[in-house]
């Protein structure tokens, strides 16, 4: 029975999606929800039982395996549950755009591709779905508009470069491990090579959830795709499946310890990926832009979390990452509702509409007070949690991921400020309330990032406590509020910070677009920003630019070549052609002569 | 019954010549056809009692003696004078002229299958002088000015060869007191380092040279070959050099002079030399059948050279790669001849987009430039892969790579002929041009099917008669 419900839940949503892809419009809509709803109530049905099906698939170890059991079976949960709600959003954005096919077939079988990745026990098939994801992706983001294909194939570059790594680190785990059953693996990181397989292993894991190095298509994507994509696979479903591999690499598939290099180039990585990416967001004009950095700087507290390998670390990373699907999606759909209702998401245009779209801004506070980490809300308790294990490990992390939350904190009331208050008498008069069916998925996320607050007890002692083992969280309190009074006093501190510099920084400009230009323009922050405006850090870039010089290099070597072959080999053979018929000037006493001095020339080296 | 492929030859002869009536000397025009047809036959059995029969009755003739390497060559002198013959009748159209090449061909057909049989170096002397003699005046058939010319620088550095191989036998006679191969390798195996000896043996290859047209000794072939006509351009290009100078050379250098490693460099290098160097002077020719003639210098140079890699892969690839030459030759020679009995030309420059008016020649000349080439899986390419294996296994990486770079050569300038002659836009005056008649197309088609299906049967014919030949030397 459960065998067959995992094998429906990778197949319903591909069923479906090529289905969506075929039929007409209303009835692609129908079959989408039909979809999303099955797939909701079978992942629901699904939960926290245990299955294995293994099936014969590839050889070499290859096996169509899949692994129901308690991680894998709330990710599925979760990601049903956006899958759902977004797609219920889109009924209503996507009506009157075109390529409404291609979009609910994406979503499907992105849907399907996330189920797979996430139920397969074997990490061929893993991967196998898990590129799947980049096709869907690339997809998504190239049914934007006209110039979003270049913002495709940046995504499709990065992403692929990133898998390609994985692959590698793939590779090398079944080596080391001698099998490619995922629950079969545990490894010590004690030698080089399982070290490199599992820095590998998380450089995929990681870039799925969208850190740094590969995370530069993200901002690009939020210009250009359409918007549910946003809130369902970089906001939601990346991070779902890029955490849980994340998790399952340091849980299961190795061992890692605390304070080992691995942890400290994980967590190293979790704090620069916060810095650097919310030091981006703080200047952001776009809404849909500042909140892609935002998506990016998020994954930073998660990685850091489970780079600390303490348990409450783990817990934390684990819960950030729930609690960030959460409020970043609802965060992206207040966005697409501002979008869709005044037609822009340009800071500078908005503003003075938190009255007229009273819903669309009460879930805007509650998303935004989560993902600043003000008390009550999700978020909150996620970070503190994460912030206790960063500190069990060094004060200097502690520092960066504070730092991070300050930034964050601002941005965000910038972008409050910037987009819902402030006088617009323009848009102030004539925009409405976004429709119900958007209205219902952002009111039912914004719920749950405040049922996940005030009541945190509830996932994490029923959710996420029994991933990491009674074993490990054994001595533990993880719920409830925080322990440590320290950690809430220097979060509450640099809350008020934020407020203040905020208020500093409307004050100086007069409008909440410039409430931080005091640090845009700040002596050693400006020519930073404006090189990363030049996109002179980007990765993509970068790797560009090394690709075109070494493109230009082969093109030259191809050249001498041809050169070589069409030109210098034919030119010799001609010339050489010419002299031998010169030769042959058709006197038989040449000829004779010929023959002697040849005959000669052997008789003295026969005899010599 | 082995002599009875030399009696039968000189009996037709004797019987072409007989004073009866213009109707029977009419008749007389299938005879070469009949006995290289019945050549073919006999010699696709190789194991028939047919060739044993009468040996005991002390019928065949003591100095001849069939071996692998005698069939397969008897084999492709039928074939190569059927295809010659069945041409004369289409392109010789005075009566006199081809009673005269009737005569010749007959007596031609006579030489080279003594050649290949005798076991005696002054008899293969006579045979090959029969041989020669015939060519002289075949090449110059048609009397014209160029075929004189032809003939004529033939006749002289032949004579220089005939003179050479003389005084070879003369010495070699002396020091062994006898002639036969079994005296003389005996005799030579014994004073290998004996000057006289060696100088003699030296004059006998350097006349094997003449005969079969290697670099630099190759002054008379081009002018023989391109001014000769059709059908004895055939004969001549396909057979006749074939076997008086280099199957010649093969069975005496194996089987009496023995390899020693100054024969062996010798024979290396003037095979690579003449592969470079014809391939090079193909190149540049504006001439159907002197293109051809050069590209014979060539590719001689391989069989040349695989015989101076040695052991039994190296003669298994000469003895293949002379019969898979034999035959992609005589099929381009046969082409130039339908070009030329078509079109009246044999100027490259002249000629385009035959293909579309002659479409058998067309293609099957694709088939015997691609062997020639060496372009798997026609027959040329499995002859050339064994010559390169044999140098490989013999230690020659220089020679090796001239081999296989010099295939890009041959491929060039048969490029270069096909694009010319049969591919592109038809050239003004061309646009009348019609298929030549079966007697010419028939031999093209015959020729294409054997070097495809060479090819194809190459790991049988390997393995059954190759290189038991390259063992059995």
């Amino acid at each position: 029975m459960m065998e067959k419900m995992m094998l429906l839940a990778v197949g319903i949503p591909f069923i479906f999606g090529v289905g969506a892809l075929m039929l007409p419009k209303y009835a692609r809509e129908a079959a989408t929800m039909l979809a999303t709803v099955l797939n909701l109530v079978l992942c629901v049905r699904m939960y926290d039982q245990e299955a294995m099906l293994s099936l014969p698939w590839g050889g070499y170890g290859m096996l169509f395996e899949l692994r129901q059991y308690h991680f894998s079976s709330f990710i599925l949960a979760a990601a049903a549950g956006f899958g759902f709600l977004i797609s219920l959003y889109s009924l209503y954005f996507m009506r009157n755009r075109d390529k409404g096919n291609q979009f609910y077939a994406y979503l499907l079988l992105s849907l399907g591709m996330v189920n797979g990745a996430v139920l397969a026990n074997n990490l061929v098939l893993m991967l196998f779905f898990w590129e799947g994801l980049l096709g869907t992706i690339f997809g998504f983001i190239a049914i934007g508009h006209r110039e979003a294909f270049r913002s495709a194939v940046k995504a499709f570059i990065l992403i692929g470069v990133s898998d390609v790594l994985m692959m590698a680190g793939i590779g090398m785990t079944g080596l080391l491990a001698g099998t490619l059953t995922m629950s079969a693996i545990h490894l010590p990181l004690t030698s080089a090579a399982s070290c490199a397989a599992f820095l590998l292993l998380a450089v995929g894991a990681t870039s799925k959830a969208g850190s740094l190095p590969f995370h530069s298509w993200i901002p690009d994507a939020a210009t250009d795709a359409p918007l549910p994509f946003m809130a369902l696979m970089p906001a939601a479903l990346e991070k779902l499946l890029g955490i849980y591999f994340l998790a399952r690499i340091t849980l299961d598939l190795y061992a890692l310890q605390k304070g080992s290099a691995m942890s400290v180039i994980l967590m190293t990585l979790g704090v620069v990926t916060i810095l650097v990416a919310v030091m981006m967001a703080l200047v952001q004009k776009d809404f849909k832009r500042l909140l892609s950095y935002h998506a990016i700087s998020q994954v930073g507290y998660m990685i850091l979390g489970i780079g600390t390998a303490v348990p409450v670390g783990i817990v934390g990373g684990i819960f950030h990452m729930i609690n960030h699907a959460m409020y970043k999606s609802c965060l992206f759909l207040t966005g697409g509702s501002v979008e869709s209702q005044t037609g822009s998401t340009d800071l500078a245009k908005l503003g003075g509409i938190g009255r007229r779209m009273p819903i669309t801004f009460i879930c805007f506070i509650v998303a935004a007070a989560a993902i600043s980490g003000v008390p009550p809300f999700n978020g909150f308790f996620s970070k503190e949690l994460v912030y206790d294990g960063a500190l069990e490990c060094h004060w200097l992390f502690y520092a960066g991921a504070l730092l991070g939350s300050f930034l964050t904190a601002a941005s965000f009331l910038k972008l409050g400020h910037a987009a819902f208050l402030g006088r617009n008498d323009a848009l102030s008069t004539r925009v409405k309330e976004a429709p119900l069916g958007m209205l219902v998925p952002m009111v039912v996320i914004a719920g749950g990032c405040v049922l996940f607050g005030v009541a945190n007890q509830l996932p994490i002692d029923n959710l996420i406590v029994p991933i990491i083992g009674a074993q490990r969280a054994a001595g533990h309190h993880f719920s409830g509020a925080p322990e440590n009074i320290f950690l809430v006093i220097m979060t509450v501190t640099v809350l008020l910070a934020a407020y203040v510099n905020h208020m500093y920084g409307v004050g100086r400009t007069g409008n909440g677009v410039g409430a931080v230009d005091h640090i845009h323009y700040a002596p050693v922050f400006h020519p930073i920003y404006e090189c990363a405006e030049k996109r002179l850090f980007d990765p993509y870039d970068i790797g560009m630019t090394l690709v075109q010089g070494i493109a230009r290099l082969a093109w030259r070597i191809d050249r001498a070549n041809d050169w070589l072959y069409n030109v210098a080999a034919v030119k010799t053979a001609l010339y050489l052609s010419c002299s031998v018929r010169r030769l042959h000037n058709g006197s038989y006493a040449v000829y004779i002569v010929w023959t002697v001095v040849g005959a000669v020339f052997l008789c003295i080296y026969m005899n010599a | 019954m082995t002599s009875l492929l030399l009696i039968l030859p000189l009996a037709g002869f004797i019987l072409a010549n007989l004073p009866a009536g213009r109707a029977f000397r009419r008749m007389c025009i299938v005879l070469p056809l009949v006995l290289s047809a019945v050549q073919v036959l006999l010699t696709l059995f190789p194991k028939a009692s047919w060739w044993t029969a009468g040996n005991a009755a002390g019928l065949s003739l003591g100095f001849l003696r069939i071996d692998g390497i005698s069939m397969l060559m008897l084999l492709a002198i039928g074939l190569v004078v059927f295809a010659s013959s069945l041409i004369s009748t289409a392109t010789v159209r005075d009566e006199r002229k081809n009673r005269s090449f009737v005569n010749l061909v007959l007596l031609s057909l006579l030489g080279m299958n003594g050649v290949v049989m005798v076991t005696d170096i002054f008899t293969l002397y006579v045979f090959l002088e029969i041989v020669s003699v015939c060519s002289f005046v075949l090449i110059a058939l048609q009397r014209e000015q160029a075929m004189f010319e032809g003939a004529f620088k033939y006749v002289v550095l032949s004579a220089v060869a005939t003179m050479l191989m003389l005084t070879s036998i003369g010495i070699l006679f002396l020091c062994a007191g006898g002639t036969s191969f079994t005296d003389l390798s005996s005799m030579i195996a014994r004073n290998h380092a004996d000057y006289t000896v060696v100088f003699a043996i030296l004059m006998f290859i350097v006349g094997l040279f003449i005969k079969g047209g290697i670099i630099p000794f190759h002054g008379w072939l081009p002018d023989a070959y391109s001014s000769a006509a059709a059908p004895v351009s055939i004969l001549l290009a396909g057979i006749v050099t074939k076997v008086s100078g280099v199957y010649t050379l093969i069975r005496l250098v194996v089987e009496v002079f023995g390899a020693t490693p100054k024969t062996s460099q010798v024979l290396l290098f003037m095979g690579a030399l003449s592969i470079v160097a014809g391939a090079l002077a193909a190149l540049g020719q504006k001439d159907f059948k002197r293109m051809l003639a050069y590209s014979s210098i060539s590719q001689v140079g391989y069989i040349i050279l695989s015989l101076g890699a040695g052991g039994a892969l190296g003669i298994a690839g000469a003895v293949f790669h002379l019969f898979n030459h034999t035959i992609f030759k005589t099929q381009l020679f046969i082409n130039a001849a339908a070009v030329e009995a078509q079109t009246g030309s044999r100027d490259l420059d002249a000629m385009g987009g035959l293909a579309s008016r002659m479409p058998v020649t067309g293609a099957t000349s694709v088939v015997a430039l691609l062997s020639a080439a060496g372009i798997p899986p026609l027959a040329g390419f499995w002859s050339k892969l064994v010559i390169v294996v044999a140098l490989w296994k013999a230690g020659h990486p220089v020679y090796l790579a001239v081999a296989v770079l010099a295939s890009l050569l041959t491929l060039a300038y048969f490029l270069v002929l096909q694009r010319k002659v049969f591919f592109g836009t038809v050239a003004p005056g061309c646009d009348s041009v019609k298929e030549a008649g079966w007697r010419i197309t028939g031999p093209s088609v015959a020729f294409s099917l054997i070097i495809i299906a060479v090819g194809v049967a190459v790991p049988f014919l390997l393995d059954t008669i190759l290189l038991p030949i390259g063992r059995m030397l």
